[in-house]
């Protein structure tokens, strides 16, 4: 384990964390509000640390996936932290605890929310807490591939391990390229968010946060009624863009360079949008009934269905008062989650897809025992380890899952508000039903449950596998020995 | 000339060899030049052509566990027949039937490990002298010098109780130069420098031999006191606590075993993805990888510039070599190389390789003591016999049957050959360091270190 890599990363980490802070000290600024003292001063702390860090160059720049894994668990866990800290120190939200869980549902772009009342926060405490969506939808260390120049071809590991999807592909030769044309698609998009929404006639504070909140699957309001205080036409841009951060960002690189074709021949985002299609449908059937007119119906209908199967976690009604069936095929479609590369959570549509062709091939060796059938995808055969990953994927997922609602259930709330509340930050949605629905929040959960789901945040947005390499002996072994042989070793040379 | 090689008729054995591979190759050259009377079998007939012009023995081309081969080889007046073919049913075969037709001793190599669990059973159940494993011997060594890391090579005496241990000087250390009587009792005192090696020559040392850095040294202890003579003189001796082998082969197999009963967990690089899942399968504990073990970027991936040992058990020499160069330039790691076949070995000794392993020799080793010990049935006995410096120094165990010219006789009052040394007697299981007052009584095992060949009884030792 090279420990000396992943300590110069950490710190970069922490130097673009600094940089960051910036912004909400900007809005401190605009609207003068002094809680952005606060702000500056964590971003000098994470300076400070971050250039102590980065202060002695590594001896040695090769990293493998083991240490793309510890490295991108670690920087999330300092990220959360010391974007908690703003939070604390500033009294807003005093409970240290309270303020952990605020900002890693932020950078996990959960957008599950502790507060009661998010209309008495200043703007820069929510300016802050939209920003985490944004940063966390694309990833810090993807921005930090696409800024920093790091030597050596094994970068991708770091890009594997924080983005979403079962495999982890470049768009062009570099690296740092891929990284850079990544964000850039990313910007746009949310500019162009942002453009349609002050055309709506949305105030800019607000049409920024939302956006930030919306590109980043996140879904942090700075209402307490989430978007149901805006008009219809808002409702709907939200609704189209939420569904389109959701898809896969390769589409969006084809369409830039003119490759229509591939872009809407990607199988993944066709069964996403069919999924969407259908759901809506659905839905709309279910609750036309309880609204004046179908077009509100279909908007509301529509709108939760994209909300909640994008991650996002953006409410234009209490969904909790919808009925069973409508309510049910929601918590279904938080399993669901986006498309592979997006920046949405769950358990990604290309991975239901391939496991419900496993089922299929499971099916027909029943009655062809002797047949051989490769499962296809995006036109291509699966690799056999393809698929074994993906099922080691969903047994760990479960096994977690079940885990987690097992731990929270030691605070004897009815089982719905357990399982919805492990499910909507698992899959990184935001509110789930009950008591957790989406007009209430977390808030009155202990703190026991608190950490529980803030586990199930990060292992979520991280895809489980490089949090749990945490919980390896091995890793911790490697770190401390390996170090001390390595300096052994240098001055045995000397 | 005549009366001489009537003289080695009388003397030397009958032997048969059944293989002319790398093992008997060697056995034929250790044999021949000790005058037994060798006949070799082989399908090859090209091999028996080149070997029997090679040296002075008969060739016999055809299949070793026929009968007809064997009685065209004379069985039935052979004294010993080895089989050291490639099969190992083969060469049980040959032994099985040699034994039911001419009534001679049989030794076997046998080294899968479907059946190396059995040796004993095999061996008492089809009357077999012996049966060699090579790889196993082979791990067996890897393992002992594992277990002492600053160890070159660890030979262990008198089941166990004693060991030969041979290691470098390096520079500023204790021993160099001083005289060996003057480094002072605390430090020699329960140790016998037997053997140095300084640029190609060895020295039986005697008192006055001052050490110097760079020189290999043999020493004699046991095996408690071999540790605490090395933290004496500045080594650190702990065992190893993690291993990296390079191939999947046999020998890995059975090193891996070793080590990991020893407590020392255990990676093995193998290319071969079938073979990676058998071994997984046999040891669950070791980590397997898949992978071809000379690629750079995988070792450094899987940590080889951590590992406290690495071990290169490819079956190509040169690679073998490769990757123990490679390792030392990047680690501190303890390494072992194995060497197969025997070609440039003055390249191999210029290149500070560590230690290394000759499989071959410890199975031409492990016979040859057994043939000289056949030879002696009467009288004093070879226990065990190394071979030391590249067969420059032999380190034989006698054991005393009887009284002679040597029994009961203080060691000073003897007068022993020049180049000899007696580096420890075993008495009841005790290992004594002699000085010259001790001497040498019946029951005892002595070990003898010495640069003459071809000792076979304790009388040899005397002038």
């Amino acid at each position: 384990m090279n420990s000396s890599i992943i300590r110069y990363i950490l710190g970069n980490v922490l130097r673009i964390e600094a940089l960051l802070l910036l912004l909400p000290c900007l809005t401190a600024v605009l609207y003068r509000e002094d809680t952005g003292i606060w702000y500056l001063a964590v971003a000098a702390l994470c300076l400070l640390l971050g250039q102590l860090m980065v202060y002695k160059k590594p001896d040695d720049s090769v990293f493998y996936l083991k240490e793309g894994c510890v490295t991108t668990a670690l920087s999330w866990i300092f990220l959360s932290f010391f974007g908690a800290l703003p939070f604390c120190l500033s009294g807003e939200i005093p409970s240290f605890t309270d303020a952990l869980f605020e900002t890693v549902s932020g950078f996990t772009t959960t957008g599950a929310s502790i507060l009661d009342n998010v209309e008495a926060l200043s703007h820069t405490a929510l300016f802050w807490r939209s920003f985490t969506h944004w940063i966390g939808g694309m990833g810090v260390l993807v921005f930090l591939l696409a800024v920093i120049p790091l030597s050596g071809g094994s970068n991708i590991n770091l890009m594997r391990a924080e983005s979403p999807g079962p495999s982890v592909g470049k768009l062009v030769p570099k690296i740092r390229h891929t990284a850079r044309i990544l964000y850039l698609i990313y910007f746009a998009m949310t500019l162009l968010e942002i453009c349609l929404l002050l055309a709506g006639k949305m105030p800019v504070f607000d049409a920024l946060t939302t956006a930030l909140g919306t590109a980043g699957t996140g879904g942090f309001g700075i209402k307490a009624d989430s978007i149901a205080g805006y008009s219809a036409y808002l409702q709907w841009v939200i609704t189209v863009f939420m569904i389109l951060f959701g898809v896969n960002f390769n589409a969006y690189y084809f369409i830039l360079f003119h490759n229509f074709q591939k872009a809407f021949s990607m199988e993944e985002v066709r069964y996403y949008l069919g999924i969407i299609l259908a759901a809506v449908l659905f839905v709309f059937f279910q609750i036309i009934s309880m609204y004046g007119s179908a077009l509100e119906a279909l908007r509301h209908a529509a709108f939760q269905v994209a909300s909640i199967i994008t991650t996002t976690g953006f409410s234009t009604v209490d969904f909790d008062l919808w009925p069973q069936a409508a309510k049910t095929v929601l918590v279904l479609l938080m399993f669901i989650g986006s498309c592979a590369g997006s920046t949405g959570g769950g358990i990604k549509v290309s991975r239901i897809v391939i496991l419900v062709k496993t089922l299929g091939k499971e099916l027909t060796s029943y009655i062809h025992p002797r047949s051989i059938k490769k499962i296809k995808f995006e036109g291509k055969a699966v690799e056999h380890e393809t698929v074994r990953s993906i099922n080691v994927y969903f047994i760990t997922y479960m096994i977690l899952f079940s885990a987690s609602v097992l731990a929270v259930s030691m605070e004897e709330k009815d089982l719905t508000t357990n399982f919805t509340a492990v499910a909507a930050t698992f899959n990184n949605i935001g509110p789930g039903l009950e008591l957790v629905g989406p007009s209430r929040n977390f808030g009155l959960l202990t703190p026991f449950s608190k950490y529980v789901l803030m586990f199930d945040m990060l292992a979520g947005r991280l895809e489980l596998f490089p949090l749990l390499i945490l919980f390896h002996p091995s890793v911790w072994k490697d770190l401390y020995t390996q170090k001390k042989i390595s300096r052994k070793f240098e001055k045995s040379k000397k | 000339m005549f009366t001489q090689a009537a003289k080695n008729t009388q003397k030397g054995l009958q032997i048969i060899i059944v293989g002319c591979g790398k093992v008997g190759a060697t056995l034929i050259e250790q044999l021949s030049r000790e005058g037994h009377d060798i006949t070799i079998i082989d399908k090859n007939a090209e091999k028996v052509q080149t070997l029997s012009s090679l040296y002075d023995v008969m060739g016999v081309v055809g299949n070793g566990a026929s009968y007809g081969v064997q009685m065209e080889a004379d069985i039935e007046n052979t004294d010993l027949i080895i089989a050291v073919t490639d099969s190992d049913e083969l060469n049980l075969l040959c032994c099985t039937v040699a034994k039911r037709v001419g009534d001679c001793a049989a030794i076997a190599r046998v080294r899968t490990p479907d059946y190396s669990k059995e040796t004993g059973y095999l061996r008492d159940k089809l009357g077999l002298a012996l049966i060699i494993n090579p790889e196993l011997e082979a791990s067996n060594e890897m393992a002992r010098i594992l277990y002492m890391p600053t160890a070159l090579e660890v030979n262990s005496f008198a089941h166990g109780q004693a060991e030969l241990i041979k290691f470098r000087v390096p520079e500023g250390n204790k021993l160099a130069g001083t005289p060996i009587s003057k480094l002072g009792t605390n430090v020699t005192n329960d140790i016998l420098i037997c053997a140095v090696e300084r640029s190609g020559e060895v020295y039986i040392p005697s008192g006055d031999f001052q050490i110097e850095a760079g020189d290999i040294v043999s020493f004699a202890a046991s095996r408690m006191v071999a540790k605490s003579f090395l933290e004496n003189i500045g080594f650190k001796t702990n065992q190893v606590k993690n291993t990296m082998i390079i191939g999947g082969g046999n020998s890995s197999y059975y090193l891996a075993n070793l080590l990991l009963s020893m407590g020392i967990s255990v990676k093995i690089i193998e290319s071969d993805r079938a073979r990676c899942e058998q071994l997984s399968i046999l040891l669950p504990k070791a980590i397997i990888i898949n992978g071809d073990g000379t690629d750079e970027e995988l070792l450094r991936e899987e940590g080889i510039q951590y590992v406290e040992s690495f071990v290169p058990l490819t079956g190509i020499d040169e690679e073998n070599i490769m990757l123990t160069l490679h390792a030392r330039q990047i680690s501190n790691a303890k390494i072992i190389t194995k060497i197969n076949r025997m070609a440039f070995r003055n390249v191999i000794n210029h290149l500070d390789l560590d230690s290394v392993i000759y499989p071959r020799y410890i199975t031409s080793e492990a016979i040859i003591a057994y043939v000289r010990a056949k030879k002696n049935s009467m009288g004093s006995n070879i226990e065990t016999l190394y071979h030391m410096f590249d067969h420059r120094v032999e380190a034989i165990e006698f054991r005393v049957y009887e009284s002679s010219g040597v029994t009961g006789i203080p060691l000073k009052d003897l007068s022993l050959k020049k180049d000899l040394l007696i580096a420890f007697i075993n008495r009841n299981g005790a290992i004594i360091i002699p000085s010259g007052h001790d001497s040498i009584q019946l029951g005892d095992t002595v070990m003898i270190v010495t640069t003459h060949t071809g000792f076979s009884d304790i009388q040899d030792i005397l002038q």
